[in-house]
């Protein structure tokens, strides 16, 4: 049986690779891909813990945060695609109105 | 790590996830993002069933693969102009590097340490057998000892979600 | 399988949250046969929800007690903080009604919208587990999204939806993160399990403490990008600029409250014995916390110094803030002064609250319908033109200075009471000096009113509801800054009543 701490080092691995995903990239659904890909590392460390610990809330855990990715996909989407129409580039470092 | 059956499974499966995961970080196309995505999403569905979590799985495929990945193929078809990126990384890419790195040593000192170094107390607890069953998760939720509020909440925040997504995307007039 | 009875649950403590909840829900219907042009009326049966809520609340608030057994907590902590949410979100309505109207974006969604969010306050600031925190606060962040884009397609107020919402998502990763760490170290995510599991780690059995402080330190990432402190403020100036006026205004305290109640929560109840080494006197936490603190005190208010517009101003204004109110989380970190430093950070968001509000209620009535007019040099000659507008403002403004007789007085002095209390020497000097610094911009504000000469904007739109929330929030600030015992007391009992009550 593979341990634990191989799990979660595979989702520190992953998490980090989300992490430098967020911060690199320029197009904003490439940024919420590597959100996705950084909840999915928790929820990795999460399963392993739940089965080191022979209890199912980190199952649960897991469950909400599905929950949450999905409510954020849609909300982030609509934005991201609502602000296409009105500015053809979904760019985040074009986003001129506001100086960042 | 002794080498077995489960062993060299988790290999591939994690190769499979990080693969994919570096595809997405650096795809110059948004659609291969996207697909790399799916195959990183995938990888974990695999793992899952790996750490006796079939139910989980199942829903990753379903709910990540099948409705949120595709969601995001629907948004950057809905973008198309915007598939083939000739500048991939913004300024401060050197900066990123940086900050991600930083955070890489930082964690894997928080989780390498604990298990190589002094006070290797996780050892001592060995991985349950528990396969968390459709039923165990069921109940779980219901249980007033457990997660009901969350569970309430959640169907709250889909709602929220719901109503906003509609608020933003319906036509101006 | 044993469940629980109704009566086991003890659903009467969720009522203030879930009403407001399912009052949203219901007003989504209601609106539906509200005509277009008579769209107050939304805003007035939201308000009568928020009131109803605040209502239950001070109910549930003399008889603390905990529900669904233990995952959610009605102590006096999280009372307390539902009056200064609710009264957020009531003035935020009444701040809203015109301002919807002459921006031409009135649509019922919008009030929906904000009950949801503030009863995704309410959740935090009663949560015990974090995976009620972490679904509170994505139903706290998620409304606020929208909102923050309710403009569009004015292109700013887009823009301010879609920065909020990827930073927002990467700091619940964050969040989540740092939460499946705690788990992993502690094998529950209930606040008070965790409690225990820190204390067998600290003993040399169970689990890990780095894992533990790892996990906590990325939870704190993931809230300090929600209450905006250095270096997670980067969204803050952005975001407060382009989304609709009292959106920003609720943002900023709402948000905020939830952030900190969440933190202080989980800091004090989960992670108080939490050391870096065996026999530590203080929390691991406290020193993370208070260079955050400083950081965020120093930055926040000597970048405010440059800004030329009044939105951007108050948002850098609001980071500094929230440095202050992160002076008091440091503070608690010490074990005798953690009740003291509790009581400070709430009477200081609840000073904050009102000041804050009645600030952005002035630079909305100076605002042109366009969104323009926000900038500093609109203000000049307002003394003349609108003579008790400018006044009012001028008390808001030494306020947010911290001058005696003014809410911010008070809030500042408990403050800086429990940091020394703590013996944070060099943080309580920081913070004194910064607030100094922050004099600078904020009598700015009144010297442009006053003494500098413009034609002012006598047709500013201070229509009957914006000078309702302008009066409301003035009487807060001036009753909390003279009378300070009202709410002192009214907080006396004040602890985190959780280890007591959990079974």
């Amino acid at each position: 049986m593979v341990q634990t701490e191989m799990y979660v080092m595979l989702a520190v691995v992953l998490f980090v690779l989300g992490t430098l995903g967020v911060l690199l990239r320029r197009n904003a659904i490439l940024v919420f891909m590597s959100v996705e890909l950084m909840l999915n590392a928790a929820n990795l460390a999460l399963v392993a813990f739940a089965r080191q610990w022979g209890n199912v809330d980190g199952h649960l855990f897991v469950f909400f945060v599905i929950t949450v990715a999905a409510a954020e996909v849609a909300i982030g989407l609509a934005l991201i695609v609502a602000i296409f129409r009105s500015k053809k580039s979904i760019n985040i470092d074009e986003l001129h109105q506001l100086k960042g | 790590m002794e080498f077995n059956i489960h062993s060299i499974v988790f290999l591939i499966f994690s190769v499979i996830t990080l693969g994919g995961g570096l595809g997405t970080v650096t795809s110059r196309n948004l659609i291969h993002g996207a697909v790399y995505l799916i195959v990183s999403l995938f990888g974990v569905a695999g793992l899952f069933i790996l750490l006796s979590a079939p139910f989980l799985a199942a829903i990753q495929v379903l709910v990540y693969i099948g409705a949120i990945a595709i969601l995001i193929i629907f948004a950057v078809m809905l973008t198309r102009s915007m598939t083939r990126m000739t500048e991939i990384y913004n300024r401060q890419w050197s900066l990123s590097l940086v900050v991600s790195a930083l955070l890489f040593v930082l964690l894997l000192v928080g989780i390498i340490l604990p298990v190589w170094g002094p006070g290797t107390a996780n050892a001592a607890l060995q991985p349950s057998e528990l396969v968390a069953t459709t039923v165990d998760l069921g109940v779980a939720f219901v249980d007033g000892n457990q997660f009901v509020l969350p569970f309430e909440v959640a169907s709250l925040l889909l709602t929220a979600a719901m109503i906003g997504a509609i608020v933003i995307a319906r036509d101006r007039d | 399988m044993q469940l629980p009875s109704l009566s086991e649950l003890n659903l009467g403590l969720t009522v203030p949250a879930l009403s407001l909840a399912l009052w949203a829900c219901i007003l989504l219907v209601i609106d539906l046969f509200i005509p277009r042009d008579r769209k107050s009326v939304t805003a007035w049966l939201a308000a009568g929800g928020v009131v109803f809520a605040f209502i239950a609340n001070l109910l549930v608030y003399r008889d603390p007690g905990v529900a669904f057994m233990g995952l959610f907590v009605a102590d006096e902590f999280a009372g307390f903080l539902n009056i200064v949410v609710l009264l957020t979100a009531f003035i935020a309505i009444l701040m809203s009604v015109d301002y919807l109207k002459r921006t031409g974006i009135e649509r019922g969604e919008y009030y929906v919208l904000l009950l949801m969010t503030t009863s995704g306050i309410m959740f935090m600031n009663s949560a015990n587990d974090l995976a009620v925190v972490f679904i509170a606060l994505e139903l706290l962040s998620i409304p606020l999204y929208v909102l923050a884009a309710f403009r569009a397609p004015e292109e700013r107020s887009e823009e301010a939806g879609l920065k909020y919402f990827i930073l927002g998502a990467f700091a619940s990763a964050f969040f989540v993160f740092g939460a499946a760490l705690i788990y992993g170290a502690t094998g529950s995510s209930s606040l008070p399990v965790i409690v225990d599991a820190v204390g067998r780690a600290l003993a040399g059995e169970g689990s890990s403490l780095l894992l533990l402080l790892m996990g906590s330190g990325l939870i704190l990432a993931g809230l300090g990008f929600k209450v905006a402190v250095v270096p997670f403020h980067m969204w803050t100036p952005d975001v407060y600029e382009g989304a609709p006026t009292p959106v920003t205004a609720f943002m900023s305290v709402g948000a905020k409250v939830g952030g900190f109640a969440a933190l202080l929560r989980i800091l004090l109840v989960a992670l108080p014995a939490l050391t870096v080494a065996e026999g530590d006197a203080v929390a691991g936490w406290q020193t993370a916390t208070w260079v955050v603190a400083a950081l965020t005190l120093i930055l926040g208010n000597i970048v405010a110094i440059s800004q030329t517009n009044i939105k951007r101003l108050l948002a850098y204004s609001s980071i500094a803030h929230a440095g202050y109110v992160l002076m008091a989380v440091a503070a608690a970190g010490t074990p005798g002064v953690s009740d003291q430093a509790t009581r400070a950070a709430l009477i200081y968001l609840m000073a904050y609250m009102f000041t804050n509000l009645g600030a952005f209620a002035v630079a909305m009535a100076i605002e042109k319908d366009d969104g323009s007019g926000t900038s500093l040099d609109d203000f000049k000659g307002l003394g003349r033109s609108r003579p008790l507008l400018a006044a009012i403002m001028a008390v808001f403004m030494l306020s947010l200075t911290g001058i005696p007789l003014t809410a911010g007085f008070v809030g500042k002095w408990v403050v800086f009471q429990a940091t020394i209390e703590a013996g944070l020497y060099t943080l309580a000097v920081i913070g004194v000096l910064t607030s100094v610094i922050s004099a600078f911009y904020y009598v700015r504000v009144i010297v442009n009113m006053f003494l500098e000469d413009g034609e002012g904007d006598p047709a500013a739109a201070a229509t009957p509801y914006v000078q309702w929330a302008i009066y409301l929030t003035f009487a807060g600030t001036l009753v909390l800054g003279i009378i300070p015992s009202l709410v002192t007391n009214l907080s006396g009992p004040v602890a985190l009543a959780v280890a007591s009550l959990v079974p």
